[in-house]
Parts: structure tokens; C-alpha cells; sequence
């Protein structure tokens, strides 16, 4: 799981039927420099799908590739990136 | 399996079910010659390890899913050892 910041949220009006009524958000991946002196997430944003309700500016753990369609199994979703946990605090020292 | 280090650990209490219990250690995988390859990842971890050690992460999300006993877990990353030393030849 990578780490994200959420950034904002996707509404879809037409969507793979599978996906219809799933929250989105948009996650900012982190580099290791920017989680150490906590800066702003550096990486290339992307979609997420969220069942956490994850807010703004949250960080998040992003399960990616054939993983985050595992949860919904044995349902299939064209789906590679799942919120998989909100993050209270990350201990990076 | 890929080296790895321990950068940090994370809490989470709003996570998927089969995550509860399960330690989530940062790991930033790294090259043979001890460079970081790509972004770090949040692992489960069985083994306690600590800030700063070296381990062997697996991302097979097969093995994740058994560990963790739920056949529905997003879990993919696993610390699987802690190294005690390495070395690469050129």
C-alpha cells in the first residue's frame, strides 16, 4: 500500500456498471523526502476508490493493482487502486 | 521478495476488517547496492521489526491474504525477514 494525501473527490455520471455508486477521491502519492520533512505529497495523483469516507487533506493507504479489486470479490470490478485504510499517524521519527 | 528498511511505522483505526490487529510497518524497498526504489509502502507486519532494520518484503497478495486469514484483504506487502547482513557483489 502506497501512502496518499487526498486531494479531492471524482463524481461519475456514467461509470462501468460495476462501479456505479462508489465514492472517489483523488490521492497524492508520497516520496520518502517529502513523508521525513513532512512536506506537501510530491507523486503523480490518480483515483481511488474509497469506502473509508476519507476526507481532505487525509492521509490514506492506497492497495494497488490486482489487490484492490480483492475486497469485492467474488463481485469482479475493473478497479486498481483501494483505500484501504485512513492513517491517524505516521511515526516516521 | 525485495529489500527493504524500515522508515517508519503507521496507525490507522479506520481501516478495511481484515487489517485489525495487524502492525503496518513503512517500508521504502531498495536497490542490491542499498538505494531506495520508488515511493515506500505500508507493509503488514508480523515480525515486530524495528525503525531503521533491514528486511526482505514480499508483495504477493496471495500470501498477504493468507497470513491476515481473510480471503477478501486488500493486503498486498509483507515483511517477511529481518536481515542480519547482505552483501552485493558487482
Amino acid at each position: 500500500m502506497r501512502i496518499a494525501e487526498v486531494i479531492g473527490t471524482v463524481t461519475l455520471s456514467r461509470s462501468h456498471p460495476a462501479l456505479a455508486n462508489y465514492r472517489w477521491v483523488i490521492g497524492v502519492p508520497f516520496s520518502l523526502k517529502a513523508i521525513e520533512q513532512g512536506q506537501a505529497a510530491d507523486g503523480e495523483d490518480f483515483v481511488i476508490l474509497d469506502e473509508l469516507q476519507a476526507g481532505h487533506g487525509q492521509k490514506i493507504g492506497v492497495s494497488e493493482g490486482g489487490e484492490a479489486a480483492v475486497p469485492f470479490l467474488p463481485a469482479r470490478k475493473p478497479v486498481d487502486a483501494y483505500c484501504a485504510c485512513l492513517l491517524d499517524s505516521l511515526d516516521v521519527k | 521478495m525485495q529489500l527493504a528498511k524500515i522508515v517508519g511505522h503507521a496507525i490507522s483505526s479506520v481501516k478495511h476488517p481484515s487489517l485489525h490487529g495487524w502492525r503496518l510497518a513503512l517500508v521504502q524497498p531498495l536497490t542490491a547496492t542499498n538505494q531506495p526504489d520508488g515511493e515506500p509502502v505500508l507493509a503488514i507486519d508480523v515480525l515486530g521489526s524495528a525503525h531503521g532494520q533491514h528486511v526482505i518484503v514480499s508483495n504477493d497478495g496471495l500470501g498477504a491474504r493468507q497470513v491476515v486469514g481473510h480471503k477478501n484483504s486488500p493486503a498486498r506487502w509483507m515483511v517477511l525477514g529481518i536481515c542480519d547482513s547482505q552483501r552485493a557483489e558487482a
